[in-house]
């Protein structure tokens, strides 16, 4: 078999386009768990309602990308904060298998009241770029691709300052780090739970809003989607976020690759036997677990 | 006592298909023994041994596709499938298992779960094996010493026997020596390691036992519907095993049992279309885990310590008696 220099190109830039989205919605997840030690197993679907926002954003706002992205990302990140305030405030640290029975629940009710409203028919949506790319060579992305991973980028590079610089992000290191010592200095952890949602919501939101224009929203697309996250923060270790992404950039490259030479049924088997791999060889994840850290 | 009235029901149950001859009754009541087997499975392995697994779901559909391919695809009988699905789900929950329970529980809660999602994938893409989307269709009915089992009030003896035979096994497991290690090892485990017990083979047995009952089950449930396709890894079958468990009580071998079989009952009787049943469920799910965390049977035991803490504190402010010494030990 001759390797093609410019297909394999191309697989690796799809590789680090889908990588990014994998990383978005782990790094929300490992946020949630560092905070608040719980999974948040309704994530998939932040993700889906961020899609579904932008579909019905950009119409009405004359199909601008940017307008409608932020509409998006504001939507999802007040239904965060609804899920926090009735839900997940009710749940305790130490109550895991709780918090995924909850959020199991959430996550049934959403998707199955957008299918009941909205009924299963994919959605495609245009946006003011349409399908207009740039082209190196013999290779051609489309404006939407080149958005979706630019805006992510923007987005760690964001969340690394938040998290590094501001008050807001550093009492969300310190509850991930010790939780007593962060009480005894008057952190409020409701409070810092309460932004850690948020802020995951918003990320979702994101990448459901960036990954709309791109492939068919559905009901169900975040549940593909959420499955392969919760394996990556496995693999990079519960609640380290650099883990996270560096686990999510990786996979996407190699899922590229793999479905580009063999059978679709590697692709989404590869998740599943790296997790395993992992977890023989290091239990705790690629990357030590120790608190949230940032740098 | 328990154990008569079990029986009496049982036999009761046995009789349905003489008392209606509607197909439809008898279909729903092959489905609730079936749940009924699947869910005490999962009680097995998340109430009693407290390893909440996801993986259930997963098990179930290999239990399914393995049956109906080894009667379709390898030319083997219905009871040799329901074999191969207890064997294959057993080394396969071996294998999954061992890695994921040297981790937290944190990590074996997501790591069954992504199995149980990689199933559903691997059915749809698989398509040399599994025949993807299309499924195996027109499953034959199974045949026992030269008799066919071919319409629905046949088949509901064989899955009034299976079930039977099943859920007085899994009783029997639950309350023998291994079962009290079980609950042991879920509500303390380094008091189990103390004491000398290695809580590994323990863990490791009730997966793969309970990997090797929901299979079976899967394998038994698929010639009901008489088609295996991706659909049969749908999400619904988890979360109403999962419904059963909660409400029926976690680590209540019998809570749950009475809770299968009136939960895969009910939803039939009321006949709401499919989202919504799933949107109820989700409701009821989310209302359970807040207002009912110990079930239906755990509601019923605090009850019952409730009353005999009452009928206690009568009895200690009766000047002179002295009976509440010991009871009040027992409560404490």
């Amino acid at each position: 078999m001759t390797i093609d220099a410019v297909y394999l190109v191309q697989l690796t830039l799809n590789g680090i386009a889908l990588g990014l989205l994998y990383a978005l919605i782990a790094v929300g997840l490992s946020l949630i768990f560092g905070v608040m030690e719980i999974i948040n197993f309704a994530h998939g679907e932040f993700l889906m309602l961020g899609a579904y926002a932008m579909t019905f954003a950009l119409p009405v706002l004359g199909l601008l990308y940017w307008p409608a992205l932020a509409v998006a990302i504001v939507a999802i990140m007040l239904f965060g904060f609804m899920v926090y305030e009735v839900l997940l405030i009710r749940l305790k640290p130490e109550e895991f298998e709780r918090s995924i029975l909850v959020t199991l629940g959430l996550s049934i009710i959403v998707i199955h009241l957008m299918q009941y409203l909205l009924t299963a028919t994919p959605r495609m949506v245009d946006t003011q770029f349409g399908f207009e790319g740039v082209e190196i060579g013999s290779i051609r992305i489309t404006w939407t691709r080149i958005i979706g991973a630019a805006s992510a980028l923007a987005a760690f590079a964001g969340l690394y300052l938040v998290l590094r610089y501001t008050q807001f992000g550093r009492a969300m290191r310190a509850i991930a780090q010790n939780r007593e010592a962060a009480l005894m200095v008057g952190i409020r952890p409701r409070v810092v739970a309460r932004n850690a949602v948020v802020l995951a919501a918003g990320l979702c939101g994101l990448a459901g809003a960036a990954i709309a224009p791109i492939q068919l929203v559905t009901p169900y697309m975040g549940q593909y989607l959420i499955f392969k996250a919760f394996a990556l923060v496995i693999i990079g270790g519960l609640g380290n976020i650099p883990g996270a992404i560096v686990a999510a950039l990786g996979l996407g490259l190699v899922e590229s690759w793999i479905g580009g030479f063999f059978e679709i049924v590697w692709q989404e088997a590869a998740v599943f036997v790296i997790m395993i791999a992992v977890l023989f060889v290091r239990p705790d994840g690629l990357f030590k677990r120790g608190g949230m850290r940032v740098g | 006592m328990k154990l008569a009235i079990a029986l009496a029901a049982a036999l009761a149950l046995g009789a349905l298909p003489l008392l209606t001859s509607s197909n439809y009754i008898v279909g729903v009541g092959v489905s609730a023994l079936i749940f009924t087997v699947a869910a005490a499975a999962l009680n097995l392995v998340y109430g009693f041994t407290g390893l909440l697994s996801f993986a259930q779901l997963a098990f179930w559909g290999i239990g399914g596709y393995t049956s109906a391919l080894t009667v379709v695809t390898f030319g083997g009988t219905f009871w040799w499938g329901l074999v191969w699905a207890a064997l294959i789900n057993a080394a396969v929950a071996l294998v999954v298992g061992y890695p994921t329970l040297r981790t937290n529980r944190h990590a074996f809660v997501i790591v069954t779960l992504t199995f149980a999602l990689l199933a559903t994938l691997v059915a749809r893409d698989w398509v040399s094996l599994t025949r993807g989307p299309l499924g195996i269709p027109n499953l034959p009915p199974p045949t026992a010493f030269g008799h066919r089992f071919g319409t629905t009030g046949q088949f509901y003896w064989i899955a009034w026997a299976f079930s039977v035979a099943m859920l007085a096994f899994l009783y029997a497991l639950c309350s023998s020596r291994i079962g009290r290690t079980l609950v042991a090892i879920k509500q303390n485990e380094p008091l189990v390691r103390a004491q000398g017990i290695s809580p590994m083979p323990y863990k490791l047995a009730a997966f793969a036992i309970g990997a090797a009952v929901t299979g079976a089950a899967g394998g038994v449930f698929s010639f009901h519907l008489g088609i295996v396709d991706p659909t049969f890894l749908d999400f619904y079958y988890m979360q109403t095993f999962l419904i059963i468990v909660i409400i029926g009580g976690t680590g209540s071998f019998w809570g749950v049992v009475v809770a299968g079989m009136a939960l895969s009952a009910l939803p039939e009787v009321l006949r709401f279309s499919a989202d919504l049943r799933m949107i109820i469920y989700g409701v009821i799910l989310v209302i359970a885990v807040f207002v009912m965390p110990s079930g239906i049977a755990g509601w019923l035991r605090e009850r019952r310590v409730a009353e005999m803490r009452e009928a206690l504190a009568r009895v200690s402010s009766t000047p002179g008696a002295d009976m509440g010494g010991p009871l009040r030990g027992a409560l404490k």
